[in-house]
Protein backbone atom coordinates (compact mmCIF):
# COMPACT_ATOMS: atom_id res chain seq x y z
CA UNK A 1 0.00 0.00 0.00
CA UNK A 2 1.60 3.25 -1.09
CA UNK A 3 -0.73 5.92 0.14
CA UNK A 4 -1.53 6.09 3.82
CA UNK A 5 -5.11 6.95 4.74
CA UNK A 6 -5.64 10.51 5.85
CA UNK A 7 -5.72 11.43 9.51
CA UNK A 8 -4.35 9.45 12.38
CA UNK A 9 -2.60 6.21 11.42
CA UNK A 10 -4.22 3.08 12.84
CA UNK A 11 -2.91 1.83 16.12
CA UNK A 12 -1.04 -1.22 14.88
CA UNK A 13 0.70 0.84 12.20
CA UNK A 14 1.99 3.14 14.94
CA UNK A 15 3.09 0.18 17.01
CA UNK A 16 4.87 -1.15 13.96
CA UNK A 17 6.62 2.20 13.52
CA UNK A 18 7.85 2.09 17.09
CA UNK A 19 9.03 -1.48 16.56
CA UNK A 20 10.98 -0.49 13.43
CA UNK A 21 12.48 2.45 15.30
CA UNK A 22 13.78 0.31 18.15
CA UNK A 23 14.95 -2.42 15.81
CA UNK A 24 17.02 0.06 13.78
CA UNK A 25 18.48 1.72 16.85
CA UNK A 26 19.33 -1.65 18.36
CA UNK A 27 21.14 -2.68 15.18
CA UNK A 28 22.97 0.65 15.14
CA UNK A 29 24.05 0.29 18.76
CA UNK A 30 25.04 -3.32 18.08
CA UNK A 31 27.31 -2.23 15.22
CA UNK A 32 28.77 0.48 17.43
CA UNK A 33 29.37 -2.10 20.18
CA UNK A 34 31.16 -4.49 17.83
CA UNK A 35 33.14 -1.60 16.33
CA UNK A 36 34.24 -0.49 19.78
CA UNK A 37 35.31 -4.05 20.63
CA UNK A 38 37.30 -4.34 17.41
CA UNK A 39 39.05 -0.99 17.85
CA UNK A 40 39.45 -1.66 21.57
CA UNK A 41 40.79 1.82 22.21
CA UNK A 42 38.50 3.57 24.63
CA UNK A 43 40.01 6.92 23.71
CA UNK A 44 39.01 6.62 20.08
CA UNK A 45 35.71 4.82 20.30
CA UNK A 46 34.21 4.05 23.70
CA UNK A 47 31.53 1.39 23.73
CA UNK A 48 27.85 2.31 24.03
CA UNK A 49 27.76 1.05 27.58
CA UNK A 50 30.58 3.32 28.77
CA UNK A 51 28.86 6.27 27.05
CA UNK A 52 25.69 5.31 28.89
CA UNK A 53 27.56 5.26 32.21
CA UNK A 54 29.17 8.59 31.38
CA UNK A 55 25.73 10.01 30.69
CA UNK A 56 24.43 8.65 33.96
CA UNK A 57 27.49 9.96 35.75
CA UNK A 58 27.03 13.46 34.31
CA UNK A 59 23.34 13.35 35.17
CA UNK A 60 24.06 12.31 38.73
CA UNK A 61 26.65 14.96 39.61
CA UNK A 62 24.53 17.73 38.07
CA UNK A 63 26.97 18.59 35.27
CA UNK A 64 24.48 17.62 32.66
CA UNK A 65 21.60 19.65 34.03
CA UNK A 66 23.82 22.67 34.63
CA UNK A 67 25.36 22.83 31.15
CA UNK A 68 22.15 21.92 29.36
CA UNK A 69 20.21 24.51 31.34
CA UNK A 70 22.85 27.17 30.64
CA UNK A 71 22.78 26.53 26.89
CA UNK A 72 18.98 26.39 26.75
CA UNK A 73 18.66 29.59 28.76
CA UNK A 74 21.03 31.34 26.36
CA UNK A 75 18.98 30.01 23.46
CA UNK A 76 15.76 31.37 24.94
CA UNK A 77 17.24 34.78 25.71
CA UNK A 78 18.78 35.07 22.24
CA UNK A 79 15.58 33.94 20.52
CA UNK A 80 13.50 36.43 22.51
CA UNK A 81 15.85 39.25 21.57
CA UNK A 82 15.85 38.16 17.93
CA UNK A 83 12.05 37.93 17.91
CA UNK A 84 11.60 41.34 19.52
CA UNK A 85 13.74 42.95 16.82
CA UNK A 86 13.22 40.60 13.88
CA UNK A 87 9.43 40.25 13.87
CA UNK A 88 8.52 43.97 13.83
CA UNK A 89 11.31 44.68 11.35
CA UNK A 90 10.14 41.88 9.07
CA UNK A 91 6.59 43.17 9.41
CA UNK A 92 7.39 46.72 8.29
CA UNK A 93 9.71 45.48 5.56
CA UNK A 94 6.94 43.25 4.27
CA UNK A 95 4.32 45.98 4.52
CA UNK A 96 6.07 48.97 3.07
CA UNK A 97 8.09 49.34 -0.05
CA UNK A 98 10.22 52.21 1.24
CA UNK A 99 11.14 50.35 4.44
CA UNK A 100 12.13 47.42 2.26
CA UNK A 101 14.31 49.66 0.11
CA UNK A 102 15.94 51.14 3.17
CA UNK A 103 16.73 47.85 4.85
CA UNK A 104 17.29 45.46 2.01
CA UNK A 105 20.88 46.37 1.28
CA UNK A 106 22.25 46.21 4.84
CA UNK A 107 20.40 42.94 5.42
CA UNK A 108 21.67 41.43 2.19
CA UNK A 109 25.20 42.60 3.03
CA UNK A 110 25.20 41.25 6.59
CA UNK A 111 23.23 38.06 6.06
CA UNK A 112 25.92 36.06 4.22
CA UNK A 113 28.36 36.69 7.08
CA UNK A 114 27.79 33.63 9.25
CA UNK A 115 27.14 34.31 12.93
CA UNK A 116 30.05 32.04 13.67
CA UNK A 117 32.39 34.36 11.76
CA UNK A 118 31.56 37.03 14.35
CA UNK A 119 33.09 34.98 17.15
CA UNK A 120 36.61 36.52 17.08
CA UNK A 121 35.30 40.08 16.95
CA UNK A 122 32.68 39.27 19.59
CA UNK A 123 35.42 37.85 21.81
CA UNK A 124 37.07 41.24 21.64
CA UNK A 125 33.83 43.15 22.22
CA UNK A 126 32.27 41.03 24.96
CA UNK A 127 35.05 38.82 26.28
CA UNK A 128 34.40 35.26 27.40
CA UNK A 129 31.07 34.88 29.15
CA UNK A 130 27.34 34.81 28.66
CA UNK A 131 27.06 37.72 26.25
CA UNK A 132 29.16 36.16 23.51
CA UNK A 133 27.06 33.03 22.86
CA UNK A 134 23.84 34.99 23.24
CA UNK A 135 25.02 37.58 20.72
CA UNK A 136 26.14 34.94 18.22
CA UNK A 137 22.80 33.10 18.50
CA UNK A 138 20.87 36.35 18.27
CA UNK A 139 22.70 37.30 15.09
CA UNK A 140 22.23 33.84 13.59
CA UNK A 141 18.52 33.79 14.37
CA UNK A 142 17.78 37.37 13.31
CA UNK A 143 18.02 37.03 9.53
CA UNK A 144 15.81 33.96 9.03
CA UNK A 145 13.20 35.67 11.23
CA UNK A 146 13.27 38.98 9.34
CA UNK A 147 13.19 37.33 5.94
CA UNK A 148 10.56 34.74 6.85
CA UNK A 149 8.29 37.34 8.42
CA UNK A 150 8.66 39.74 5.50
CA UNK A 151 7.96 36.94 3.01
CA UNK A 152 4.91 35.83 4.98
CA UNK A 153 3.56 39.37 5.16
CA UNK A 154 4.19 39.94 1.46
CA UNK A 155 2.43 36.69 0.66
CA UNK A 156 -0.86 37.77 2.19
CA UNK A 157 -3.68 37.06 -0.24
CA UNK A 158 -4.57 40.30 -2.06
CA UNK A 159 -8.24 39.33 -2.05
CA UNK A 160 -8.24 39.06 1.74
CA UNK A 161 -6.71 42.51 2.00
CA UNK A 162 -9.16 43.93 -0.49
CA UNK A 163 -12.09 42.30 1.29
CA UNK A 164 -10.97 43.67 4.64
CA UNK A 165 -10.50 47.15 3.18
CA UNK A 166 -13.94 47.00 1.59
CA UNK A 167 -15.37 46.34 5.01
CA UNK A 168 -13.55 49.38 6.32
CA UNK A 169 -10.77 47.55 8.15
CA UNK A 170 -7.55 49.51 7.77
CA UNK A 171 -4.40 50.35 9.65
CA UNK A 172 -3.51 48.43 12.81
CA UNK A 173 -6.61 46.20 12.92
CA UNK A 174 -5.90 45.13 9.34
CA UNK A 175 -2.35 44.15 10.28
CA UNK A 176 -3.42 42.39 13.48
CA UNK A 177 -6.43 40.48 12.16
CA UNK A 178 -5.58 39.84 8.51
CA UNK A 179 -1.89 40.19 7.76
CA UNK A 180 -0.45 38.57 10.88
CA UNK A 181 -2.64 35.43 10.90
CA UNK A 182 -1.94 34.94 7.23
CA UNK A 183 1.81 35.35 7.76
CA UNK A 184 1.87 33.14 10.86
CA UNK A 185 2.75 29.82 9.15
CA UNK A 186 5.70 31.43 7.41
CA UNK A 187 6.78 33.10 10.66
CA UNK A 188 6.70 29.83 12.56
CA UNK A 189 8.67 28.00 9.88
CA UNK A 190 11.29 30.74 9.98
CA UNK A 191 11.29 30.48 13.76
CA UNK A 192 12.05 26.78 13.50
CA UNK A 193 14.86 27.48 11.03
CA UNK A 194 16.20 30.21 13.30
CA UNK A 195 16.19 27.99 16.39
CA UNK A 196 17.92 25.17 14.52
CA UNK A 197 20.60 27.54 13.21
CA UNK A 198 21.05 29.18 16.61
CA UNK A 199 21.44 25.79 18.29
CA UNK A 200 24.27 25.00 15.87
CA UNK A 201 25.87 28.35 16.56
CA UNK A 202 25.67 28.04 20.34
CA UNK A 203 27.85 24.94 20.30
CA UNK A 204 30.47 26.72 18.19
CA UNK A 205 30.34 29.83 20.34
CA UNK A 206 30.63 27.89 23.59
CA UNK A 207 33.38 25.72 22.17
CA UNK A 208 35.54 28.83 21.74
CA UNK A 209 34.30 31.49 24.09
CA UNK A 210 32.24 30.53 27.11
CA UNK A 211 33.05 29.10 30.52
CA UNK A 212 29.92 26.94 30.59
CA UNK A 213 27.33 25.30 28.40
CA UNK A 214 27.15 22.13 26.36
CA UNK A 215 29.76 23.24 23.80
CA UNK A 216 32.15 24.06 26.62
CA UNK A 217 31.50 20.69 28.24
CA UNK A 218 32.35 18.85 25.03
CA UNK A 219 35.56 20.80 24.63
CA UNK A 220 36.46 20.33 28.30
CA UNK A 221 36.01 16.56 28.20
CA UNK A 222 37.92 16.38 24.93
CA UNK A 223 40.88 18.09 26.55
CA UNK A 224 40.56 15.57 29.41
CA UNK A 225 40.52 12.80 26.78
CA UNK A 226 37.25 11.51 28.24
CA UNK A 227 35.76 10.47 24.93
CA UNK A 228 32.82 8.69 26.54
CA UNK A 229 31.75 11.96 28.15
CA UNK A 230 32.28 13.80 24.85
CA UNK A 231 29.90 11.42 23.09
CA UNK A 232 27.44 11.58 25.98
CA UNK A 233 27.23 15.37 25.65
CA UNK A 234 26.96 15.14 21.85
CA UNK A 235 23.96 12.86 22.41
CA UNK A 236 22.47 15.43 24.75
CA UNK A 237 22.95 18.20 22.18
CA UNK A 238 21.21 16.07 19.57
CA UNK A 239 18.31 15.18 21.86
CA UNK A 240 17.76 18.77 23.00
CA UNK A 241 18.00 20.02 19.41
CA UNK A 242 15.36 17.60 18.22
CA UNK A 243 13.18 18.24 21.29
CA UNK A 244 13.13 21.99 20.68
CA UNK A 245 12.13 21.37 17.08
CA UNK A 246 9.39 18.95 18.18
CA UNK A 247 8.13 21.61 20.59
CA UNK A 248 8.02 24.23 17.85
CA UNK A 249 6.30 21.76 15.54
CA UNK A 250 3.67 21.21 18.21
CA UNK A 251 3.26 24.97 18.48
CA UNK A 252 2.94 25.05 14.71
CA UNK A 253 0.08 22.57 14.58
CA UNK A 254 -1.54 24.26 17.56
CA UNK A 255 -1.26 27.85 16.30
CA UNK A 256 -1.70 27.21 12.61
CA UNK A 257 -3.61 23.96 12.23
CA UNK A 258 -4.31 24.79 8.59
CA UNK A 259 -0.67 24.71 7.52
CA UNK A 260 0.88 21.43 6.50
CA UNK A 261 3.50 19.91 8.73
CA UNK A 262 6.79 20.49 6.98
CA UNK A 263 10.15 18.86 7.49
CA UNK A 264 12.93 21.38 7.60
CA UNK A 265 15.70 21.05 5.03
CA UNK B 1 17.20 58.46 -8.41
CA UNK B 2 15.21 58.80 -5.23
CA UNK B 3 14.89 55.03 -5.07
CA UNK B 4 18.65 54.61 -5.28
CA UNK B 5 19.16 57.27 -2.62
CA UNK B 6 16.87 55.46 -0.20
CA UNK B 7 18.59 52.16 -0.81
CA UNK B 8 22.08 53.57 -0.32
CA UNK B 9 21.11 55.74 2.63
CA UNK B 10 21.18 53.07 5.33
CA UNK B 11 24.43 51.28 4.43
CA UNK B 12 26.29 54.55 3.98
CA UNK B 13 24.70 55.88 7.16
CA UNK B 14 25.80 52.79 9.07
CA UNK B 15 29.37 53.11 7.79
CA UNK B 16 29.53 56.78 8.79
CA UNK B 17 28.03 55.99 12.21
CA UNK B 18 30.58 53.22 12.70
CA UNK B 19 33.49 55.52 11.76
CA UNK B 20 32.22 58.31 14.03
CA UNK B 21 31.67 55.96 16.97
CA UNK B 22 35.19 54.56 16.66
CA UNK B 23 36.70 58.06 16.40
CA UNK B 24 34.71 59.17 19.45
CA UNK B 25 35.69 56.14 21.51
CA UNK B 26 39.34 56.95 20.86
CA UNK B 27 40.31 53.30 21.15
CA UNK B 28 43.40 52.71 19.00
CA UNK B 29 42.58 49.04 18.38
CA UNK B 30 38.92 49.31 17.43
CA UNK B 31 38.46 48.76 13.70
CA UNK B 32 36.85 51.57 11.74
CA UNK B 33 35.82 51.55 8.07
CA UNK B 34 38.97 53.44 7.08
CA UNK B 35 41.37 51.09 8.88
CA UNK B 36 39.44 48.12 7.53
CA UNK B 37 39.89 49.37 3.97
CA UNK B 38 43.62 49.81 4.54
CA UNK B 39 43.88 46.34 6.08
CA UNK B 40 41.91 44.87 3.20
CA UNK B 41 44.31 46.44 0.72
CA UNK B 42 47.30 45.05 2.58
CA UNK B 43 45.87 41.56 2.97
CA UNK B 44 44.86 41.34 -0.67
CA UNK B 45 48.19 42.73 -1.89
CA UNK B 46 50.20 40.27 0.22
CA UNK B 47 48.08 37.38 -1.05
CA UNK B 48 47.35 36.19 2.49
CA UNK B 49 43.63 36.66 2.17
CA UNK B 50 43.40 34.79 -1.11
CA UNK B 51 45.56 31.96 0.24
CA UNK B 52 43.38 31.56 3.32
CA UNK B 53 40.18 31.76 1.31
CA UNK B 54 41.31 29.26 -1.30
CA UNK B 55 42.34 26.75 1.39
CA UNK B 56 38.87 26.99 2.93
CA UNK B 57 37.04 26.90 -0.39
CA UNK B 58 38.93 23.82 -1.58
CA UNK B 59 38.07 22.07 1.69
CA UNK B 60 34.42 23.00 1.39
CA UNK B 61 34.20 21.79 -2.19
CA UNK B 62 35.98 18.53 -1.39
CA UNK B 63 33.72 17.81 1.58
CA UNK B 64 30.68 18.85 -0.40
CA UNK B 65 31.51 16.43 -3.22
CA UNK B 66 32.02 13.59 -0.72
CA UNK B 67 28.67 14.39 0.90
CA UNK B 68 26.86 14.45 -2.44
CA UNK B 69 28.44 11.19 -3.59
CA UNK B 70 27.05 9.45 -0.51
CA UNK B 71 23.82 11.36 0.08
CA UNK B 72 22.37 11.43 -3.44
CA UNK B 73 22.46 7.64 -4.11
CA UNK B 74 21.34 6.91 -0.55
CA UNK B 75 18.55 9.46 -0.85
CA UNK B 76 17.42 7.98 -4.17
CA UNK B 77 17.17 4.52 -2.63
CA UNK B 78 15.51 5.78 0.54
CA UNK B 79 13.03 7.81 -1.44
CA UNK B 80 12.18 5.04 -3.87
CA UNK B 81 12.02 2.05 -1.54
CA UNK B 82 9.66 2.52 1.38
CA UNK B 83 11.11 -0.20 3.60
CA UNK B 84 14.66 1.14 3.28
CA UNK B 85 13.46 4.56 4.32
CA UNK B 86 11.51 3.21 7.28
CA UNK B 87 14.47 1.26 8.53
CA UNK B 88 17.14 3.92 8.07
CA UNK B 89 15.07 6.91 9.10
CA UNK B 90 15.63 6.50 12.89
CA UNK B 91 19.42 6.68 12.47
CA UNK B 92 19.22 9.66 10.11
CA UNK B 93 16.83 11.49 12.40
CA UNK B 94 19.08 10.78 15.39
CA UNK B 95 22.12 12.33 13.76
CA UNK B 96 20.44 15.20 11.93
CA UNK B 97 19.96 17.47 14.96
CA UNK B 98 23.62 16.99 15.98
CA UNK B 99 25.49 19.94 14.54
CA UNK B 100 28.74 19.37 12.68
CA UNK B 101 30.50 21.59 15.20
CA UNK B 102 29.39 19.33 18.02
CA UNK B 103 31.22 16.36 16.55
CA UNK B 104 34.32 18.47 15.91
CA UNK B 105 36.08 17.31 19.12
CA UNK B 106 35.50 13.68 18.10
CA UNK B 107 36.77 14.34 14.60
CA UNK B 108 39.88 15.99 16.02
CA UNK B 109 40.45 12.88 18.15
CA UNK B 110 40.03 10.57 15.17
CA UNK B 111 41.56 12.52 12.31
CA UNK B 112 43.70 15.23 13.85
CA UNK B 113 43.51 18.86 12.79
CA UNK B 114 44.51 18.64 9.15
CA UNK B 115 42.66 18.65 5.85
CA UNK B 116 41.05 15.24 6.39
CA UNK B 117 39.34 16.43 9.55
CA UNK B 118 38.16 19.61 7.84
CA UNK B 119 36.75 17.68 4.90
CA UNK B 120 35.02 15.23 7.26
CA UNK B 121 33.31 18.07 9.13
CA UNK B 122 32.16 19.68 5.89
CA UNK B 123 30.93 16.37 4.51
CA UNK B 124 28.94 15.69 7.68
CA UNK B 125 27.40 19.17 7.61
CA UNK B 126 26.48 18.98 3.92
CA UNK B 127 25.22 15.39 4.06
CA UNK B 128 21.85 15.92 5.74
CA UNK B 129 20.38 18.75 3.63
CA UNK B 130 21.26 16.84 0.44
CA UNK B 131 19.88 13.55 1.79
CA UNK B 132 16.62 14.99 3.10
CA UNK B 133 15.93 16.95 -0.07
CA UNK B 134 16.80 14.01 -2.31
CA UNK B 135 14.37 11.80 -0.40
CA UNK B 136 11.58 14.33 -0.57
CA UNK B 137 12.34 15.00 -4.25
CA UNK B 138 12.03 11.32 -5.12
CA UNK B 139 8.90 10.88 -3.01
CA UNK B 140 7.21 13.82 -4.70
CA UNK B 141 7.79 12.56 -8.23
CA UNK B 142 4.47 12.51 -10.08
CA UNK B 143 3.25 8.90 -9.63
CA UNK B 144 1.72 8.87 -13.10
CA UNK B 145 5.18 9.45 -14.58
CA UNK B 146 6.49 6.37 -12.83
CA UNK B 147 3.43 4.34 -13.80
CA UNK B 148 3.85 5.42 -17.42
CA UNK B 149 7.49 4.36 -17.33
CA UNK B 150 6.41 1.05 -15.83
CA UNK B 151 3.77 0.52 -18.49
CA UNK B 152 6.29 1.14 -21.22
CA UNK B 153 8.42 -1.60 -19.76
CA UNK B 154 11.48 0.46 -18.86
CA UNK B 155 14.08 -1.38 -16.81
CA UNK B 156 14.60 -0.14 -13.25
CA UNK B 157 17.93 1.44 -14.18
CA UNK B 158 16.46 3.33 -17.12
CA UNK B 159 13.54 4.40 -14.94
CA UNK B 160 16.04 5.75 -12.47
CA UNK B 161 18.03 7.94 -14.81
CA UNK B 162 15.33 8.78 -17.34
CA UNK B 163 12.41 9.47 -15.00
CA UNK B 164 13.27 9.55 -11.33
CA UNK B 165 16.48 11.56 -11.43
CA UNK B 166 15.30 14.38 -13.71
CA UNK B 167 12.05 14.68 -11.79
CA UNK B 168 13.81 14.80 -8.44
CA UNK B 169 16.64 17.04 -9.71
CA UNK B 170 15.17 20.42 -8.70
CA UNK B 171 14.72 19.26 -5.13
CA UNK B 172 18.20 17.69 -5.05
CA UNK B 173 19.74 20.94 -6.26
CA UNK B 174 17.85 22.92 -3.63
CA UNK B 175 19.31 20.55 -1.05
CA UNK B 176 22.78 21.12 -2.50
CA UNK B 177 22.32 24.87 -2.29
CA UNK B 178 21.38 24.68 1.38
CA UNK B 179 24.18 22.20 1.99
CA UNK B 180 26.83 24.45 0.48
CA UNK B 181 25.76 27.32 2.73
CA UNK B 182 25.81 25.11 5.82
CA UNK B 183 29.15 23.64 4.79
CA UNK B 184 30.73 27.07 4.44
CA UNK B 185 29.57 28.03 7.94
CA UNK B 186 30.83 24.72 9.30
CA UNK B 187 34.31 25.12 7.87
CA UNK B 188 34.65 28.61 9.37
CA UNK B 189 33.58 27.28 12.75
CA UNK B 190 35.87 24.27 12.49
CA UNK B 191 38.88 26.37 11.51
CA UNK B 192 38.16 28.85 14.28
CA UNK B 193 37.92 26.12 16.89
CA UNK B 194 40.99 24.33 15.57
CA UNK B 195 42.85 27.63 15.42
CA UNK B 196 42.12 27.94 19.10
CA UNK B 197 43.83 24.59 19.62
CA UNK B 198 47.11 25.47 17.89
CA UNK B 199 48.08 23.60 14.76
CA UNK B 200 48.66 25.36 11.45
CA UNK B 201 46.11 24.09 9.00
CA UNK B 202 45.43 27.50 7.49
CA UNK B 203 42.12 28.59 6.15
CA UNK B 204 40.20 31.80 6.60
CA UNK B 205 38.74 30.77 9.96
CA UNK B 206 42.13 30.20 11.47
CA UNK B 207 43.40 33.43 9.96
CA UNK B 208 40.69 35.22 11.92
CA UNK B 209 41.67 33.45 15.09
CA UNK B 210 45.31 34.37 14.62
CA UNK B 211 44.32 38.01 14.14
CA UNK B 212 42.35 37.79 17.37
CA UNK B 213 44.69 35.84 19.56
CA UNK B 214 48.21 36.66 18.39
CA UNK B 215 48.51 39.80 16.34
CA UNK B 216 45.39 41.46 17.81
CA UNK B 217 44.63 43.10 14.48
CA UNK B 218 40.90 43.67 14.59
CA UNK B 219 40.70 45.34 11.20
CA UNK B 220 42.06 42.10 9.78
CA UNK B 221 39.23 40.19 11.47
CA UNK B 222 36.66 42.49 9.90
CA UNK B 223 38.28 42.02 6.48
CA UNK B 224 38.05 38.25 6.96
CA UNK B 225 34.41 38.52 8.01
CA UNK B 226 33.61 40.51 4.90
CA UNK B 227 35.48 37.96 2.80
CA UNK B 228 33.47 35.15 4.44
CA UNK B 229 30.29 37.00 3.50
CA UNK B 230 31.38 37.61 -0.08
CA UNK B 231 32.32 33.95 -0.59
CA UNK B 232 29.03 32.78 0.95
CA UNK B 233 27.17 35.08 -1.39
CA UNK B 234 29.12 33.95 -4.46
CA UNK B 235 28.74 30.25 -3.63
CA UNK B 236 25.00 30.72 -3.25
CA UNK B 237 24.71 32.59 -6.54
CA UNK B 238 26.81 29.94 -8.28
CA UNK B 239 24.53 27.13 -7.14
CA UNK B 240 21.38 29.04 -8.01
CA UNK B 241 22.84 29.71 -11.47
CA UNK B 242 23.46 25.97 -11.81
CA UNK B 243 19.88 25.45 -10.67
CA UNK B 244 18.41 27.51 -13.48
CA UNK B 245 20.93 26.09 -15.95
CA UNK B 246 20.50 22.39 -15.17
CA UNK B 247 16.80 22.41 -14.38
CA UNK B 248 15.30 25.30 -16.33
CA UNK B 249 11.84 23.72 -15.96
CA UNK B 250 11.73 24.14 -12.20
CA UNK B 251 10.80 27.33 -10.47
CA UNK B 252 12.25 26.32 -7.13
CA UNK B 253 13.87 29.22 -5.38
Amino acid sequence: MRTAPAGRPPRNARAHGVLVYFRTMLIFIGIWFVGAMLISNRLLLPSPTSVFWALLDAARDGDLAFHAFTSLLRLVVAMLAAAVIGLPLGLVIGLSRSWEDAFELPIELLRPIAGIAWIPLALFMFGIGNTLPVFIMFYTALFPLIIGTAAGVRGTDRRLLAAARTMGVTGMPLVLHVVLPSALPSIIVSLRLAVAAAWTAVVAAELVGAPSGLGYAIEYFRSMLATDHVIAFIVVIGILGSLTDKLLRLAETWLTPWSRDRVLP
Amino acid sequence: MKWLAIRLMSPVGLLVLWEVLVRLSGSPRAPSPSTVFVAAGELIASGELLAGLSTSIVRVLAGFVVACLVAVPLGLVMGAVRSVERNLDPVVESFRPVAAIAILPLVILWLGTGNTAAIAIVAYAAFFPVLVNTISGVKNVEPSLLRAAHTMGLSPLTRLHAVLLPAAMPSILVGMRIALGVAWTAIIAAELAVGAKSGSSGGIGQMMFVFYAYSIQLSGIVVCMAAVGVVAFCLDRLVSLCLTFITPWSNAR
